[in-house]
This record gives C-alpha cells, structure tokens and sequence, in this order.
C-alpha cells in the first residue's frame, strides 16, 4: 500500500528549508526542556540518596516510619539493632547517631545548620577507604571530620585542616577540632556535614541517649540472600518500631518516598506538561499554516478522487517527520547539557534508555495530537470549488 | 471517427434541477435540465457567467451532490450516491481546471505520478514508464524534474492535462483550461487535449468562453439561466442553430 506513495508531507515541509528548520527547533526545543526537568527530577532524586550511598553495609535497620536518612528520620532503641544482630550470617554491625546541630560557619562566623554523623571507630562503616581511615583518628574526643561539599567558602579552613593546624569550630555550642576532610557529594537537602565518633556525638548532642540510635547498620557473610536476611531480622526483632531493609530496597524506598511526598515530582511533573504543552503549540502552528496554504491543492487531490484519508496522511506523515526531526538534535543537546549541568553542581544527570525512549513516545504524542488539531480545515477543502 | 454505440452514453442528464440555498434566499441554478453526451465526443458547453454551466460540470464531476432529477455519468446513477461512489466516478474522471492546481511541493513528473496514485496504480512497475509517455505527449519531457515555477503557464497547464490522462480517464472535464493563458497558448494546449483524448477514445465535456477554438468541438451546447437554449453542431457544416435532440422546452 504504499509502495508508490508519494512523500508529501516531507515534500511539503522541505519545501521550505527555512520553515522546517524554525518546526523542527520548535519540537526540539519541547524535548530539550522536557530532557532537562526530567533530568533534574532525577538529579534531585539522586541527590537524596548520595548519603545513603556513602555506607557500607549490606543491610540497614531504620525506624519503621524513616522517610530516609538526613536529617528527618526516626529513632530507635538500640538494643534492636544487637538483637538483629545475634541472627547467624551477620559478620558486622555499626550503630549511627544521627543529629542536626547549629554551628558558627568558620566562613563567616554566622550561625547555621550542620548534620552530625556519629559512628564507631573500630568498625567499616563507610565505602569511601580515605574516609575510612580517617576514622581512628576521631577517637580523640572533640574531633570532627568536615565534608568539602559544605555550602559557603571554607578555603581557608580546608587549608588550615590540611596544613595539619588543628582549626577549631563551634558545634552544637561545643568546641571541637577540625581534623581532616571527606566528599560525599553535593546533596540538595543539607548544608553541611560533619563525621564525628560516637562519644563525641554524645557531647555535641546531649540531649541524646546513647541506647536511642538512627541507623543501623548491619553486613551479612557473602553469598546470603540479602533480602532474605532483612525478612527474618524483621521477623526476629518483632518490632513495630524498626524494619530491616536491604540497601538497595532502602534507596528505593527513600526514592519513592519522594516522588509521592515531596512536592518535586509535581514540580517537574508540570514542568514536563509546560515543556509539552509549547511544543504542541508550536506544531500546530506549523501545521495548521502547511494545511491552509495548501487548501487550494488538497482542494485538487480530493477533486481527482483522493480520500480525506489521503490527506489526513499528510498531516500525520509531517508528524512523524517532525518529531524525528525534532527529537534526534535535542537528544544530542541534552547529553551536552547534562554533562555540562552536572560538572557545574558537581552532581551526575544520567541519561537513561528509558527516559529516552518515553520522551520519544510523548514527543509523538505531542506531535500526533498536535496534527490532529491542525487536521480539522482539511475537511473544508472543498473540492467543488477548485472549478 | 469511431462512433460507440449511442445506447451507452458518458452522461446522461434527466430533469436535473439544482439550487443553492433555501426558502426567500433559494437561487435556482439548473432548471430541468436534459442532455446526453456520447462516448469518445467533444463537446464544448458555453453561456453568459452565472448561466449554470460550471455547477453542471461540479455535478457531471461527482464534485457536488444531485438534487433532484437524475444524472449517470459513466453508467453511474448520481443522484443520493454516497461518498464511496462520488470518490470512484471520480477516480475514473480527468480533470482540467481553469488554472493548472499543480501540487507546488512537487515536480511535474510527481504531479502526473499523483493521478496515478489516486487509481492506486503508482507503485506499479511501469508507473514511471507511463508517466513519462504522457509527459513526453504533452510535450514536457525536458522538464518532468523541474518545479511549477520553472515552467511557463501554457507548460503548467500542459502538465495539468498529463495529470488528467494519465490515469486513462474514460471521461475528461475542463473549465476553461485556457482562461489564463494567451489565446495562441491556449489553442495549443487544447489542441493537444483534444487530440490526445481522441486518440485515447475520452469523451471532453468543456466550458469556455474562448469562441476562437470553437472549431475544435465536435458539439456544442448553449446555456442560459439554468436551461439548455439549444445546439450548434460545427461538423459537418458551418455553426447553425437548430432546436435540441432531447427537447428542454418543458422547463
């Protein structure tokens, strides 16, 4: 059936080389801003579980109503995460204390926020190795570790750190020494971090109880089945109060969370809408314009005995080219962007197969509803008029 | 000239009356028309603007509904013929119009091509092949590439007949395909119709103003506010009046 079709509507478009081209950025524009909220969604998303990421372990005990890790989570005692770890398999568990404190920025000396991690220092706890040894090191009390990611200009204080000159800052109304530095990556939902020893944890947050802890963490022997693990340590405890994820699980969870709590999938979900909504107006523009300055040659075609069919082809071939044309140039500017965006936050846009292929799929959508307005005046072609 | 049988004519028109609009406003347009035409003849329809004859043609052409009456074109009753059946008299029609109505995304070989396409013929092997034979006989084989406005008018509409005959037409409808050009250009290109329709056995039904190519018709007709006034017949003899075949002095 259409052996021997003629192309139209790509003759039509590339009539004019100037026209097509201003259509085919005006779809490409829609993907590109459709790419690029989708991307930062995902951005944002990512950027809730960089903490997550930075432990090591294999399975993670949090209070039953976490909604992850920083800085809102609950508490728990922490009797359950020794009881969790009596069940055979386990070959390592840790304790983390986790509170937010205010601190004088040693920026500025204004006052701020810090999230303060409290961890044991004779077990793994973290994946990065430099961080991990630098944990001995916090066993000194009034130590702490300064993330390199903090928001605001710490130069000068890095530079005293490296140099090895013990700078000082007050946390938590406490006194204590800077005593190396660590990255765990920009993350959107704090604006600094400071690892100290669990002792330590204690005297910047006295109003904490050393049985109350946050995060639990908890490696099992090689080869054991994970998930299987966290069922029967949930099972075990028997506790309202905790559950027992995997790390994986956990993160997804910490995601999904989001997605369904936070207002930012609305956000960038209305962006996408925004992003979609211009490049249908744009197409139809395009195309309701094709069609009008064709009426008087459909006019002809109808009269010589083609279908409104035919000409309802046209209009959806030029769809079809048009999303293409308009999909594959803004697929290229976005992975561009993405790297360029992620350099700039110090943060990784990924571009994933599957956001690829959807936004093809809406940017057809887009394109096919868009053909499906501008098609309406082919039915005023009269062909009785073309005499 | 071959002379088919008369008992199966291209059209034949039977009190056809038509209007436009309704109640105070309604314009009567054909008044109890009756007209036959035989195959493989030429026949010129003239009359003042406004006289009915281009709504003839829009209905001989399945372009518009009958109203009331009855009209066959091609053995097809038209009258309360749904769409499926106006689209296929159509597709077995030729059309020239006024001003050539080429595709201008397209060349002219892709035009021709077009009225190939509407018979669902074009991906056939020979597609091409028969193209061009009706290009060359129009005499724009040098140009079959080119776009409209690389061509003169009378080439426009030269290619606008190749697009009509291409698909081999039992029956050819022009409305005055020479209106815009200049009357030698004209003449050529109805010349051309004409012969390359007899050659291929068409019927032409024609309106036209212009009464220097009127020796080119095998019959002419005469309208005037909606009725047949009467005929001329130009061969053999020179033009004369004489009363209709199919009296329309009822109406």
């Amino acid at each position: 059936m259409l052996r021997g079709r003629t192309p139209l509507g790509w003759l039509q478009l590339t009539h004019s080389k100037a026209r097509f081209a201003v259509a085919s950025a005006g779809v490409g524009f829609a993907v590109l801003l459709v790419f690029m909220q989708l991307g930062f969604m995902n951005m944002l998303f990512d950027a809730t579980t960089v903490i997550h990421r930075q432990f090591q372990s294999d399975l993670v005990l949090m209070s039953a109503d976490a909604e992850g890790i920083v800085p809102d989570s609950g508490s728990f005692s922490r009797r359950r995460l020794i009881q969790s770890a009596g069940i055979e398999g386990v070959t390592a568990w840790a304790e983390v204390y986790i509170g937010t404190v205010s601190w004088t920025k040693p920026s500025d000396g204004t006052l701020g926020q810090i999230v303060v991690f409290g961890v044991p220092t004779d077990v793994p706890v973290f994946v990065d190795p430099t961080l991990e040894a630098q944990l001995p090191n916090l066993r000194v009390p009034g130590t702490f570790l300064l993330d390199e990611g903090s928001r605001g200009d710490f130069t000068a204080f890095f530079a005293q750190i490296a140099a090895g000159t013990d700078p000082v800052a007050k946390l938590g109304g406490e006194t204590a020494t800077a005593v190396g530095t660590f990255r765990f990556g920009a993350s959107f939902g704090t604006e600094a971090i400071a690892i100290v020893s669990r002792e330590t944890f204690l005297q910047i947050v006295p109003t904490r109880h050393p049985g109350v802890i946050n995060m639990g963490l908890i490696r099992i022997e090689p080869g054991l089945d994970a998930r299987a693990m966290a069922d029967r340590m949930t099972a075990a405890i028997d506790a309202a109060e905790v559950k027992v994820w995997t790390m994986p699980d956990f993160i997804e969870v910490t995601r999904s969370f989001l997605r369904v709590n936070s207002p930012i999938s609305t956000v960038f979900t209305f962006g996408v809408i925004v992003g979609l909504f211009v490049g249908a107006v744009i197409v139809v523009q395009i195309l309701t314009s094709d069609v009008q300055d064709h009426l008087g040659e459909y006019a002809t075609f109808k009269a010589i005995g083609f279908r409104n069919s035919f000409l309802l082809g046209i209009v959806y071939e030029q769809s079809a080219i048009l999303t293409v044309a308009g999909f594959l140039p803004a697929l290229g500017l976005s992975l561009l962007l993405y790297r360029l965006v992620g350099a700039t936050v110090a943060m990784e846009m990924i571009m994933t197969a599957e956001r690829v292929f959807w936004v093809f799929c809406l940017t057809a959508v887009m394109c096919a509803v868009a053909g499906t307005i501008a098609m309406r005046r082919i039915y005023t072609a009269d062909p009785a008029e073309v005499f | 000239m071959p002379s088919p049988a008369t008992a199966n004519p291209a059209i034949e028109i039977r009190h056809l009356n038509h209007w436009f609009g309704d109640g105070a406003a309604r314009r009567i347009v054909l008044r109890d028309l009756n007209f036959t035409v035989e195959r493989g003849r030429t026949t010129f329809l003239m009359g003042p603007s406004g006289c009915g004859k281009t709504t003839l043609l829009t209905l001989i052409g399945a372009l518009r509904s009958v109203m009331e009456g009855s009209l066959q074109v091609l053995g097809k009753e038209l009258i309360g013929a749904d769409e499926a059946t106006m689209v296929e008299t159509r597709r077995r029609i030729g059309f020239v119009f006024q001003h050539h109505n080429l595709h201008r995304s397209l060349t002219v070989l892709q035009n021709v091509r077009m009225g190939l396409e509407v018979k669902g013929q074009s991906g056939a092997p020979d597609a091409r092949d028969r193209c061009m034979e009706v290009i060359d006989a129009v005499g724009l084989s040098d140009h079959a590439d080119k776009h409209q406005h690389q061509i003169s008018g009378g080439q426009k509409q030269r290619a606008a007949v190749a697009r009509a005959l291409v698909g081999k037409p039992d029956l050819l409808l022009a409305d005055e395909p020479t209106a815009a050009l200049d009357s030698k250009t004209g003449r050529e290109v109805i010349e051309l119709m004409q012969r390359l329709a007899r050659d291929r056995g068409m019927t032409v039904v024609m309106v036209t103003h212009d009464t220097r190519i009127l020796d080119i018709a095998d019959r002419i007709v005469e309208m005037e506010d909606g009725r047949l006034l009467d005929e001329a017949t130009r061969h053999p003899g020179p033009v004369r009046k004489r009363p209709l075949p199919v009296s329309s002095k009822a109406g």
